[in-house]
């Protein structure tokens, strides 16, 4: 099942890989322009669940890794099938300097909460989000807090040490 | 409730914004809604979370492999367990990690009552936001009853990490799996009495019935598991779309509703906690003999290889992922936690209220099974 979706979406566009990885996991490469494609033809071909997107820092490339995850919901309501145990890994790149991409928003609806995280997380740019407005922090970071190059420990050291002690 | 802004729309109406929590016996813990009303109409409903964000993800990028474990349990503080699962089998399958038979059992009794006990939660939030103060009562000294046990087998009432990669820490106390069947059944005694007093209840079907209606095509789009989507009929349960543990050894259904409500939702939640226990009589009855651990070498000088991956299980709430990278190093390099109440607490919920009365905020809230800690981890 997953062999043959990836084989549809290696023939449908071009410069995409795909393998299988693992029990049931299919692993997609694709460039940043036709991911929101794939995303649609993925959910048209019963991908229909997006469970999640992250993003990993892959700072020695100098790149973001975006990384979708879909899932499929069931076919009929009560037969188990081999189809809705797979997942599809679907993943893309954009540069650590200027990260952008399209909203998948108009695909899957709760891509919403997700691509705001990951633009306070990670300063990706979602173009066409109707709120990129902080979710979950209160204020500007000069780094995204997510990155690898935000150092936690250093962080809390600056700012809980300019807080003087209860004694002093 | 606090008024923050006030604004003319006609002369007969007028529009209102209205802050919802943290602070409100109808709030699931630190977390809160900005409401526009019109009269007591919702128009607009807008989440606000992140009054519990911790950075867990990041954190776990500076510990150890084994040093997350205290972490990973708070992420849902209601149900460590399931955490501690996704997270020990995420590990289990970058690794390579295999777990003893036995273990799979054991493993899969304890999630069980993990759910049951917090199942006990969500009906003593449920119950206490609707005024049933008995019922209420009762689920908490049930889930503490639970809570005993977990004591017994872990020494830690709440956060047990007891699940670890390779099986379980140790294994059951002689004659502990009588002491979990006494228990279930004094549980399950008092099933008659709570359909008595609140799911048979008029108050409880007046108040809960087609409120927050979301049905399966608006569930789907909006990445809905759980109950969310199997009060809509689908029977979409991750132990048995991909099993995982011995969910795959004994025969159990998975109980659904059709109408999508409120009322639906809550009754797929004592469904299954009914569910549950029957489960874990057939699990126990199963048991079988061996080893509940396979020791890989010492946890604190892990190297797990290079390689991503993406593992889901069904916590009590809904679909719980993990996608974990390691660079081959002795820390993650990369974890992120796909909880149930990510897509039900933001999207779902603010779909859910538009038109609804203030009053029902929390029920809706409630209903939807949403758990703070878990959206802002």
């Amino acid at each position: 099942m997953l062999n043959e979706i990836g084989k549809q979406i290696e023939q449908s566009f071009a410069g995409v890989s795909a393998e299988t990885g693992g029990e049931y996991r299919l692993k997609v490469e694709a460039d940043k322009e036709s991911v929101l494609s794939i995303l649609g033809f993925l959910k048209n071909h019963s991908y229909d669940h997006l469970a999640l997107i992250s993003c990993v820092d892959r700072i020695e490339a100098g790149q973001l890794e975006l990384v979708y995850l879909l899932n499929s919901y069931m076919e009929s309501d009560d037969r188990y099938g081999e189809r809705e145990k797979g997942t599809i890994i679907l993943k893309t790149t954009v540069s650590r300097e200027d990260p952008e991409i399209g909203t998948a928003i108009h695909v899957f609806q709760n891509a919403e909460p997700y691509e705001r995280e990951l633009h306070e997380m990670f300063g990706i740019d979602f173009d066409g989000h109707p709120r990129q407005i902080p979710l979950f922090l209160e204020k500007d970071y000069a780094i995204p807090p997510f990155r690898k190059d935000f150092d936690t420990r250093d962080y809390v050291e600056k700012e809980l040490e300019s807080i003087p002690a209860v004694e002093d | 409730m606090e008024i923050l802004n006030e604004k003319a729309v006609s002369d007969s109406t007028r529009e209102l914004e209205l802050y919802f929590g943290p602070q409100h016996q109808g709030m699931v813990g630190n977390f809160s809604i900005t409401l526009k009303v019109e009269g007591d109409r919702i128009k607009e409903a807008t989440a606000n979370p992140g009054y519990l964000h911790r950075g867990f993800e990041k954190l776990m990028e500076y510990r150890n492999w084994i040093q997350n474990f205290p972490l990973v349990c708070r992420v849902n503080v209601i149900e460590p367990g399931s955490m501690e699962m996704v997270y020990s089998r995420g590990v289990e399958r970058l690794a390579g990690i295999e777990v003893p038979e036995r273990a799979k059992y054991v493993r899969s009794i304890y999630l069980e009552l993990s759910r049951a006990a917090s199942h006990l939660f969500g009906l003593w939030a449920y119950s206490n936001m609707l005024g049933f103060d008995t019922v209420s009562n009762w689920a908490m000294y049930h889930r503490d009853l639970i809570l005993d046990l977990f004591e017994e087998l872990t020494g830690g009432r709440v956060y047990h990490i007891y699940i670890w990669p390779g099986g379980v820490r140790r294994d059951f106390p002689e004659s502990f799996p009588d002491r979990i069947r006494e228990t279930l059944h004094e549980i399950g005694g008092k099933v008659p009495d709570y359909n008595n007093t609140f799911f048979n209840n008029r108050i409880f079907h007046d108040r809960a019935k087609g409120i927050g209606t979301i049905n399966r095509a608006e569930a789907r789009n909006m990445g809905g598991t759980g109950q969310v989507l199997r009060a809509t009929g689908m029977k979409y349960d991750i132990r048995k779309v991909e099993p995982y543990g011995a969910y795959d050894e004994v025969p159990w259904d998975v109980p659904t509703r059709e109408d999508g409500d409120a009322y639906s939702r809550i009754m797929v939640v004592r469904d299954e906690l009914i569910e549950s226990v029957h489960m874990i009589f057939k699990l126990l009855d199963r048991l079988p003999e061996g080893s509940v651990y396979n020791r890989p070498a010492n946890p604190f000088k892990w190297k797990i290889p290079a390689g991503e991956s993406y593992v889901r299980l069904e916590s009590s709430r809904g679909e719980l992922g993990l996608y974990l990278v390691s660079d081959g190093g002795n820390r993650p390099y990369r974890v992120h936690f796909r909880t149930p109440s990510y897509p039900h607490g933001l999207t779902v919920l603010e779909e859910a209220l538009k038109g609804e009365s203030i009053s029902d905020v929390g029920n809706i809230m409630m209903s939807l099974y949403v758990t703070a800690p878990e959206i802002d981890r």
